[in-house]
């Protein structure tokens, strides 16, 4: 592509997101938080369910039976049951609550907290103007805090182009009987934490809200909401050292902090702090980048039945105190108690003894 | 003043609306301009030029968020004059911005480019729509405003080559998804 054909590329992007990256202002609305009570689990039972029927009224049955299907989706989608993953949280759908914002479940990753959430009413015409026209911004009710949330769409699901992407949030994250739209909330353990610093509180005040076109945002909730209890596994390598023929270059292997849906390696080279430092040399950093990448992408986390799995490549690498701590995600969940090996090449970092 | 009182400036035609604007966004607008031009005389030509477009465009507009109005004008503006400028006059964060972009979508075609401005927006909306926030901001703070690496960095609290290794990873992504979309060979 030429710079003309790039420059006019790069005209065309929507206000939205200039926008959105010129400042971050989320609006603050002081809403009075609603109580819910948080249950780790909740069984079904038709009696239940023919009681609210009769209780609630058939649409407001709809919204809830949407609320808890959504909840049995997500748990498959993510192989939480199969992975043993015990910082899965999932809420208890009130009942008295036909729409709004509902809280579905939870679960940290260490830097991030995936928060997945039902929001309605929400129209077929505006979850069809996803994502050419519309916008979903979590914030912390009272604060400047807040961030991006999306449909929330099967993990293993690759679609691009706006059309393709409407459909399939249409098919995956929209109820039309019940105008709910599914979404996960980006939320930044850093921003919670912030939020209860400044609100003097643990259960901060989370919302919700649609901006379609040029219309006032729609705001859903606030519900009170706290952060999860991670769950991580460390593996200690013993300063372990790869040698890479191709690069020649020694990379020592710290350790691994494991999550169900992420990592972090730590690693640590001749220069890293360099490197990691604002006005460092990147040619000279080029092929530590590669051997970092090497490192997160083509180790072996290898499991009971024999299966391999690949953290992949990360997605930041901040430096701190002599370490580079390269972080990784994924989609659905792993069994970190199930790790029998873990090796990258012949060089065997850790064995379950 | 507030965004509204300022357009209602403009709407009686008062100067004073280019003073309220200059003194709320002027710095946003020279921002924007002097990241894609690399010289103050070319960069307050175009705020100049941007406040002109502005005071020509309301009314009939009345935009929300006028901030992102002006440095639409801003940008459009000194894209225009960095094309039209010579090779030897360019030298700011635009080029090396550009620079990255266009090294990481050459394609193998010897084929003329023509691509509708339509299908262009379409697919870099598409494509901003598949990112997290996170990474939507440092792209846009990098190839709209043009931001140096080191400035993104300090915003968003990070570190310079954290930045760095994210945006590679971005425009990775970016080729990936125009390779999809039939824009790139």
């Amino acid at each position: 592509m030429k710079r003309e054909t790039i420059t006019l590329m790069l005209n065309g992007i929507d206000d939205d997101y200039i926008s959105e990256a010129d400042v971050f202002d989320p609006e603050t609305i002081q809403e009075p938080p609603e109580r819910i009570v948080h249950m780790k689990k909740r069984i079904i039972t038709f009696a239940l369910a023919a009681a609210l029927m009769l209780a609630l009224g058939i649409t407001a049955y709809a919204i809830w039976s949407i609320h808890v299907a959504r909840q049995q989706e997500l748990k498959a989608d993510l192989k939480i049951e199969e992975n043993n993953v015990s910082s899965y949280m999932e809420y208890t759908v009130p009942d008295e609550q036909a729409s709004g914002l509902v809280l579905l479940s939870s679960v940290n990753d260490g830097q991030e907290q995936h928060v997945y959430v039902n929001i309605s009413p929400v129209t077929k015409e505006e979850a069809a103007r996803f994502p050419a026209d519309v916008r979903f911004v979590w914030n912390v009710s009272g604060t400047e805090i807040g961030g991006f949330a999306g449909p929330q769409l099967p993990v293993g699901l690759s679609v691009s182009g706006e059309e393709a992407i409407r459909d399939a949030v249409l098919e995956n994250a929209y109820d039309e009987e019940s105008q709910t739209m599914t979404l996960q909330c980006y939320i930044d353990v850093n921003f919670i934490e912030e939020a209860m610093a400044e609100l003097g509180t643990e259960n901060v005040p989370l919302q919700v809200k649609m901006i379609v076109g040029e219309n006032e945002p729609k705001t859903f909730g606030p519900v009170p909401f706290s952060l999860t209890e991670e769950q991580t596994r460390y593996f200690d390598f013993g300063h372990a050292i790869y040698h890479d023929e191709e690069l020649n270059k020694d990379i020592e292997i710290v350790g691994l902090e494991l999550t169900p849906f992420s990592a972090v390696w730590k690693v640590s080279y001749e220069g890293a702090e360099d490197f990691h430092t604002s006005g460092s040399d990147q040619a000279a950093y080029e092929p530590w980048s590669i051997l970092e990448d090497k490192v997160c992408i083509e180790t072996k986390i290898i499991f009971a039945d024999g299966s391999e799995f690949s953290t992949g490549g990360a997605l930041t690498t901040p430096y701190e105190n002599g370490i580079v701590n390269q972080f990784c995600g994924w989609g659905s969940a792993i069994n970190i108690d199930d790790v029998q090996r873990i090796v990258l090449g012949d060089l065997v970092l850790w064995e379950a003894k | 003043m507030t965004d509204t009182e300022i357009i209602n400036l403009f709407f009686e035609r008062s100067e004073q609306a280019i003073t309220e604007l200059a003194k709320k966004h002027g710095s946003a607008v020279a921002r924007v301009a002097r990241n894609i031009l690399g010289n103050e005389q070319d960069t307050e030509e175009c705020v100049n030029d941007t406040y002109l477009g502005t005071w020509n465009a309301i009314p009939p507009h009345k935009p929300s968020p006028l901030r992102t109005f002006v440095c639409k004008i801003a940008r459009n503006l000194a894209t225009m004059k960095y094309h039209s400028n010579t090779a030897e006059k360019r030298n700011s964060q635009y080029d090396l911005a550009l620079d990255e972009l266009e090294e990481c979508l050459s394609d193998n075609g010897s084929v003329e480019e023509a691509y509708e401005a339509k299908e262009l927006r379409e697919a870099i909306n598409g494509f901003m729509a598949t990112l997290n926030h996170f990474d939507r901001f440092i792209f846009m703070r990098r190839y709209w405003y043009s931001d140096p690496v080191k400035d993104i960095a300090k915003m968003a609290d990070s570190t310079t080559n954290s930045v760095t290794v994210r945006l590679f990873r971005i425009r990775e992504k970016l080729r990936l998804y125009l390779e999809k979309e039939g824009l790139l060979v």
